[in-house]
């Protein structure tokens, strides 16, 4: 009998390929391992982001959905809340015991009632909205509340690399 | 591109050596001499000490394929970044005994990092079997051979280490001694670890008490590192001085030691609150709702708990959850700071949203039927009756629970002061003597927070309101029925008052026009004899007729002076 994890997270895979929300993708990157997912998310339409594919990796820790699994873009990011090596950084990530960066409250931490689609979902809206009070990326929270041009400049620049359109 | 590096840098290494020896054999022709001058040149000795990293490496590689095959990415990640750590650690080391620093102090250093870094890749491995649906017999046999290797190198070097300290007095041995009886109980925990997951992985179902098994596993382990540490630190101070290097793992022994620590004290607590206070759901109820355990999102058919913010999940799921956080995995309500529900109610209904752990608001309990209003007092008035607040103060002292909420206890009790200004439009200017109102009870704010029992408690508080009213509204109008009746009388009376005096009038002027006119004075007295038995009669409708009668008692009495008048003047007559 394999671990009450492995059977959740196949549950949530056959949730989201049945029932896939719009402009997320995600699924274990291959079927022996489910506990190593890869993400594909669009930029929301509206924003600097619009119209790019991002992809992502999902780590699943092996007591999931006790702890949050940790997700990292593998293209080039630059968002406020994206460290440089593509880690996010957003508050239902984090478990609910430990707080890195002091400032948020328990209420928006990991539980075992968030599941991958609702991370993805969050992921989307955060890429819609940045919030530049907690920079993982410091120099782009800074970019994003001075000079919301060249930060959107950047943007634009990462999206059409993840479309492989030449810059 | 960087396997062909790593190839590369092996072959330069190779080649080098080759060089090295090549040329100390072309100069000195035999083999001692050669050695000799290898071993005093230091270029040489460079260039062999490399070799040597290399062919460790080598051998790692080695190792790693037959112990683990092909390495994750995690893993590898993992390896990299522990290795960092260790080596740094293992550099300030050479600090504190830079004295008997020598090639083969080295060695053993990297020795240690060497089995060190096998440690973590068995723990990872161990962890993947969590993960992974199906686990090859492969993976047992190199499992099961890697520990029993890395535990007798362990064991061994313990040995080693014990001994010659011994016998031959602190030294550098110390630490390596220290070092081995860490990772001897990094391997126990792992054996431990796999024993457990083994386990699991042939049982038919979930295993719950896994969970438990580790969380206490965790809490040995952690006290058994925390005390060889400061047994660590102690002895080096004596001997050496402050072993900084040791710090950083020591630290984090005791943080983890403290995290056990604490995960067992709440979580029990937690456990035990759930096994005892938390009411099981029966399948029925499971059955006609949402039925999906939001933590594994399974079906629940049995063997589910019912949280007091009303949350239904699988008892394994809870308890697994609860082993980390205390918490209700939905509203994240605290479980070990919200007073369980009463045993009394075991099963809570569904309409019960709330907590009903908190208070349990009766507007009117039982006990106010003896607040049911004592007899003449004046509800209207607008201060409250006197009697009211210490039964509100009984109330509330009867209900427990009634003073952690005062926003939802006292509300029976105390109506908004409006009604009462409403009440002073109306207040009629004298007492009336009846039942005094009870205020009418204001709702809860939310009546969802509310049992169905309470709810019904309720219900019964206001129909007796309703009925002490009504019964109040019935005195008042049979109140009001008399003293119409009374003012009626009065009129009537004030109105015969005035008859009276009329009649007294003409009946003087009656008697004196009577000695003119006596046949006249006759036949007003026949008439008014005609109309008296007609009044004497008893009536049979009430006051309204009351006037009449009385008036003709009085008329009765005049015809009687009359009579008499007449008969007088009959007498004088003859």
């Amino acid at each position: 009998m394999s671990g009450s994890a492995l059977r959740r997270l196949m549950a949530e895979y056959k949730q989201l390929t049945l029932n896939p929300p719009e402009g997320i993708i995600a699924g274990p990157i291959n079927e022996e391992n489910f506990f190593e997912w890869e993400a594909l998310i669009t930029g929301p339409d509206g924003t600097c982001f619009e119209g790019g594919v991002f992809p992502a990796k999902l780590v699943f820790p092996s007591d999931y959905p006790l702890s949050p699994p940790k997700m990292q873009f593998t293209c080039e990011m630059f968002h406020p809340n994206i460290y440089t090596d593509g880690k996010v950084c957003i508050s239902i990530l984090h478990a609910a015991g430990d707080d890195p960066m002091g400032y948020e409250s328990s209420a928006e931490r990991w539980s075992p009632v968030q599941s991958v689609e609702k991370i993805l979902l969050s992921v989307v809206s955060m890429l819609a909205e940045p919030n530049d009070e907690s920079g993982a990326n410091v120099d782009a929270a800074k970019m994003w509340r001075e000079n919301r041009e060249e930060f959107n400049k950047i943007a634009q620049r990462i999206v059409r690399k993840t479309l492989g359109i030449p810059t | 591109m960087i396997k062909m590096r790593h190839i590369s840098v092996t072959l330069l290494s190779v080649f080098l050596t080759f060089v090295v020896i090549g040329n100390a054999y072309y100069q000195k022709q035999q083999f001692y001499p050669s050695v000799v001058y290898i071993t005093k040149s230091n270029p040489s000795m460079a260039v062999i000490y490399i070799q040597a990293l290399v062919l460790v490496i080598l051998l790692g590689k080695l190792m790693r394929k037959i112990f683990f095959g092909q390495l994750r990415a995690t893993e590898f990640e993992h390896l990299v970044e522990r290795s960092w750590y260790a080596i740094t650690e293992t550099c300030l080391a050479f600090t504190v005994f830079k004295d008997d620093f020598s090639p083969k102090f080295v060695a053993l250093f990297t020795l240690v990092l060497f089995l060190k870094s096998f440690h973590w890749l068995a723990e990872d491995r161990v962890d993947f079997m969590e993960r992974s649906p199906n686990i090859s017999y492969l993976f047992h046999f190199r499992v099961l051979l890697l520990l029993v290797v890395l535990g007798l190198l362990d064991l061994h070097f313990v040995a080693a280490a014990y001994q010659s300290t011994v016998t031959k007095g602190a030294s550098v041995q110390l630490v390596f001694g220290f070092e081995y009886a860490i990772l001897l109980t990094v391997v126990f925990n792992i054996a431990v670890k796999y024993v457990l997951h083994t386990v699991d992985l042939n049982r038919e179902i979930f295993w719950e008490n896994k969970a438990v098994f580790l969380l206490y596993m965790e809490l040995v382990m952690g006290f058994i590192k925390v005390v060889l540490y400061v047994f660590f630190v102690v002895i080096m101070i004596r001997f050496y001085t402050l072993p900084l290097f040791a710090f950083r793992p020591m630290y984090y022994a005791m943080r983890n030691f403290k995290k056990a620590l604490i995960d067992v004290i709440l979580s029990r607590r937690a456990i035990r609150n759930m096994n005892t206070l938390y009411p099981d759901v029966n399948p029925e109820e499971l059955t006609d709702a949402d039925n999906v355990c939001i933590i594994c999102r399974e079906e629940m058919q049995t063997a589910s708990k019912r949280l007091p913010c009303n949350h239904i999940f699988h008892t394994s799921c809870l308890r697994s959850w609860f082993q980390r956080h205390q918490t209700c995995p939905t509203c994240r309500l605290n479980i070990l700071r919200t007073p369980a529900p009463q045993q009394t109610q075991p099963m809570q209904p569904r309409m019960n949203q709330n907590r009903p752990a908190e208070p349990r608001a009766q507007p009117m309990g039982p006990q106010d039927n003896a607040f049911i209003p004592p007899p003449f007092a004046f509800p209207w008035i607008p201060q409250q009756p006197p009697n009211v607040q210490p039964n509100a103060a009984d109330a509330a002292a009867n209900q427990p629970g009634a003073q952690q909420e005062p926003a939802a206890a006292p509300t029976g009790e105390q109506p908004p002061p409006t009604d009462f200004s409403n009440f002073q439009f109306f207040c009629p200017p004298f007492p009336f003597f009846g039942m005094p109102i009870p205020p009418p009870p204001t709702p809860p704010s939310d009546l969802s927070n509310i049992s169905e029992e309470e709810l019904r408690k309720m219900e019964q508080a206001s129909k007796e309101g309703i009925e002490a009213r009504l019964r109040c509204l019935r005195n008042i109008q049979l109140l009001l029925d008399a003293s119409v009746a009374m003012m009626q009388q009065y009129v009537s009376a004030a109105n015969t008052a005035e008859l009276a005096a009329n009649a007294s009038q003409s009946g003087a002027a009656s008697t004196s026009s009577s000695n003119v006119r006596q046949p006249g004075a006759e036949g007003a007295s026949t008439s008014s004899k005609e109309s008296s038995p007609l009044s004497a009669e008893p009536s049979p409708s009430s006051q309204p007729q009351a006037g009449p009668s009385s008036s003709s008692s009085s008329l009765s009495e005049q015809e009687d002076i009359r009579k008499r008048r007449l008969q007088k003047f009959d007498q004088a007559a003859k």
